[in-house]
């Protein structure tokens, strides 16, 4: 019955054709009507449903509450797995709408799992289980380039030669000097390779005289490639060799030598070089070059399968790297030390991909007379507006000189909104609360950030009115399934991150947690006690999707230079199947997160 | 009314025989929905190319429980025919011969109801083939659907004829359309569409 089952769709697509078989043969259609139950909560399911037409929520109700809906399931998606696994129902499943929907009884489901470990482990319930599966279907593309890739100039070392006569004492010096892990020496017409590790053996273990010759403790059976091998081939050698490095040769020629670290880090090779060449950037026009490069990085990690979060990491050093090097061009070295360039906001969380909005500010040492600071702030903002960092429409730039003060001043300020607790002042708040120091003095923001949070501490009622904007917006869950909405699309950041990255941010700052990532305030609140294990997780894979998808289709619409949408905006309905499950799953993380920071903070929806 | 008729008598003969069971009234909860795949529209000279049946326990379509029957090529398996079932010959190469096929569906179908869209023509079918066989025709209780969709909607169209095509049943009734044309997959949706009705409400018009 192929025709009417759907078995494209994961996990099905995992089934072996016998297995699909025996699926299929097995299926029953129920029918439903608005209201009705398919499962009941304290009842054993009778199977896993798969919906042919129709809507159906989950939900759970408890005596004297009203009804909490965690998600709604619409054609063709499925539930009840986890529940007829474990021989109970935890939710209710009711009929939104007429409904008409397969069942495929327990016993056979069970079955499957067990003949088909990958179906199987869809189903577990954790996310980050699902998440797996989905980048082992979708990482065969970049597995392959990296497969292919070639042993050539690019991750190859330039060799460092040292001449036979030359003592492990110069050796040393040398190889610290030139930042080298290895060096080959030449004794008769042969090359043997001396690696740090031999070198310390040599004379701390063995006690050797520091005169020695290095070529006296080198290994003359190197452990070659041909240049132009496959990449992958040198790390299969080192693998099996337990070697960290091997010479490449072109036939008799000696080539260079690729380090272990260096094959692995391939994929991010290219940021490697773009980080050089904003690190030796001299003037404004190098770095100009440098910041064009970062489009093209983030593009090719993305297509070389590195998850977005790990991206986002890469390219916020990057973009505070061209910060602070445009920074210390602009701003006098007198004035340096007494100043402190922030970037707030998702820069202060590292968490743009694309190059999103500035938003900056100065701190500047109390009674700081700086007459030219507007001149050069000034030009400091449209440079970056030149190397592709839009401004920031908020106009929190360190052209606006609102958001260049003095220390006194801009705790002050903090603790001025802090105090206001409404609209504007706490969006402002919120903004600087995630900034981070990335040129000038440190020490003067650590001051303002240390201050404030004094100020803060215990002060329950500010923490309930900080925390009120992440319950703001409704979670988009029932999209799924209803077809009005299908082309519309949701709006991620209201939907998705913003509940997430403010909730956090509110516990972080309760808890007096310094680190502005999301991602490492989640950490760091699990360390301290302040969430729980399994939720800290889930949030930390809930927050990596709706990153990742987001960038997915902002990657789209850069290909297709279309630049109305909101990158915000994820239309559903371009999703695949899996992505579109992922995002369900991770919305459901959002509205739990919701009840529980409603709860902990006392706040009635 | 002649079909009773043939009923009354073949009842006669058989209930003490081998098939007795068939001409037993039905008890249970069940319904066959049945629905054959056939050369023409005639049932004269019409083979059945395909025959397919799902059983429908209360508001559930069994379809773990079915019938899905290839026949061997009719030589009578013509062009026109081609054209709206999309079976070639080659398609029923595998195909089992006709006294297999019957004896598959009398076993299906027991005494259950059948249920079917212009279901007559189904059972005078699978008649014409039983009767030089086995003596006897079909004696199961038949339900029409679209008597039971005309019985239900009537109230509501004041005056006017109901829209009896199946796509027309279908689209009212808001069900997902399975594959047309194929003998089983029209049984389902026929079940469907009978658990909607039978169960559902009234569709709007």
């Amino acid at each position: 019955m192929a025709q009417e089952f759907n078995a494209e769709n994961l996990p099905f697509s995992l089934l072996e054709p016998n297995e699909l078989a025996l699926l299929q043969n097995n299926l029953d259609i129920g029918y439903y009507q608005q209201g009705e139950n398919l499962i009941t909560a304290g009842e054993a399911p009778e199977g896993l449903f798969i919906i042919l037409k129709g809507k159906v929520r989950e939900s759970e109700s408890k005596e004297g509450e009203d009804e909490h809906v965690f998600v709604h399931y619409g054609d063709e998606d499925y539930f009840g797995a986890w529940s007829a696994l474990k021989g109970k129902a935890i939710h209710n499943f009711v009929a939104e709408e007429e409904t008409i929907a397969h069942i495929l009884p327990t016993k056979l489901l069970l079955e499957l799992v067990y003949s088909n470990p990958r179906f199987g482990d869809y189903f577990s319930r954790t996310l980050a289980a699902k998440t797996e599966i989905h980048e082992q279907q979708g990482e065969e593309q970049g597995m392959a380039e990296f497969m292919l890739a070639q042993v050539d100039g690019e991750v190859m070392r330039d060799p460092l030669i040292v001449l036979e006569e030359t003592t492990i004492k110069e050796t040393t010096a040398l190889m610290r000097e030139k930042h080298a892990d290895s060096v080959l020496v030449k004794r008769g017409g042969r090359y043997g390779i001396v690696t740090g590790t031999d070198l310390l053996n040599a004379a701390v273990l063995k006690e050797v005289p520091l005169s020695t010759p290095v070529a006296d403790i080198a290994s003359y059976r190197l452990i070659t490639v041909e240049a132009g091998d496959y990449l992958f081939n040198a790390l299969t050698l080192m693998t099996l060799q337990h070697i960290e490095r091997v010479v490449v040769m072109d036939d008799t020629k000696l080539m260079g030598v690729i380090e272990l670290t260096d094959v692995l880090s391939y994929f991010s090779s290219h940021s490697h070089v773009i980080g050089l060449r904003i690190q030796r950037a001299a003037t404004i026009e190098d770095l100009s070059r440098a910041a064009h490069g970062l489009n093209d990085l983030i593009r090719s990690l993305v297509s070389h399968g590195v998850k977005a979060r790990f991206a986002m990491d890469l390219v916020a050093a990057m973009n505070e790297r061209v910060m602070a090097k445009l920074f210390t061009l602009l701003v006098p070295e007198d004035i340096l030390p007494h100043v402190c360039l922030v970037v707030m906001g998702s820069e202060g969380r590292g968490e743009q991909i694309m190059k999103t909005d500035q938003d900056n500010g100065v701190i500047m040492r109390d009674g700081l007379d700086w007459p030219d600071r507007e001149k050069v702030l000034q030009t400091f903002t449209d440079t970056l507006i030149e190397f592709g960092y839009p401004e920031c429409p908020g106009n929190i730039m360190v052209s606006n000189p609102y958001w260049v003060q003095h220390l006194g001043d801009w705790s002050q300020r903090l603790n001025h909104w802090a105090n206001k607790a409404e609209g504007d002042a706490l969006m402002n708040l919120a903004i600087a609360v995630d900034a981070k120091p990335v040129a000038g003095n440190p020490a003067l923001f650590k001051a303002a950030r240390n201050w404030f949070l004094r100020q803060m501490h215990n002060n329950e009622v500010f923490f309930s009115h900080f925390v009120k904007a992440s319950l703001e917006f409704d979670t988009p869950l029932t999209f799924f399934g209803g077809i009005k909405s299908k082309d519309s699309g949701i709006d991620i950041k209201k939907g998705g991150v913003f509940p997430i990255v403010h909730g956090v941010r509110t516990l972080a700052l309760q808890h007096r947690i310094l680190e502005t990532n999301t991602f490492k305030r989640i950490d760091a609140l699990i360390e301290a006690g302040a969430l729980k294990k399994q939720q800290g997780n889930d949030l930390v894979e809930a927050l990596s999707i709706f990153v990742q998808i987001r960038l997915q289709q902002q990657l789209l619409r850069m290909d297709n230079e279309d630049f109305n949408e909101s990158p915000n905006l994820i239309i559903p309905d371009r999703l695949d199947r899996l992505d579109k499950d992922l995002l369900r799953e991770a919305l459901k993380v959002v509205k739990e997160f919701k009840k529980h920071l409603s709860m902990r903070f006392h706040l009635d929806r | 009314m002649l079909r009773k008729f043939k009923v009354y008598k073949e009842r006669k003969q058989h209930r003490d025989g081998p098939y007795g069971h068939l001409f037993e009234p039905y008890e249970g909860d069940e319904v066959v929905s049945l629905d054959c795949e056939t050369t023409s529209l005639d049932v004269k000279e019409a083979e059945i190319l395909s025959i397919g049946a799902v059983r429908i326990k209360g508001r559930r379509v069994k379809t773990s429980e079915r019938l899905d029957i290839k026949l061997k090529p009719p030589k009578s398996l013509t062009g026109d025919s081609i054209v709206i079932h999309k079976i070639r010959a080659m398609d029923l190469s595998e195909g089992v011969e006709i006294e297999e096929a019957l004896e598959q569906v009398l076993d299906f179908v027991g005494n259950r109801p059948i249920l079917g869209y212009y279901v007559n023509f189904d059972i005078n079918m699978l008649d014409k083939f039983l009767r030089p066989r086995y003596g006897f025709g079909l004696p199961n209780k038949a339900i029409e659907l679209s008597h039971v969709y005309h019985d239900i909607v009537k109230w509501k169209s004041i005056g006017g004829d109901v829209d009896l095509r199946f796509d027309t049943i279908a689209n009212k009734l808001n069900l997902p359309m399975l594959e047309r044309h194929t003998a089983l997959g029209d049984a389902i949706t026929v079940a469907l569409m009978y658990v909607r009705l039978k169960f559902g409400e009234a569709p709007k018009l």
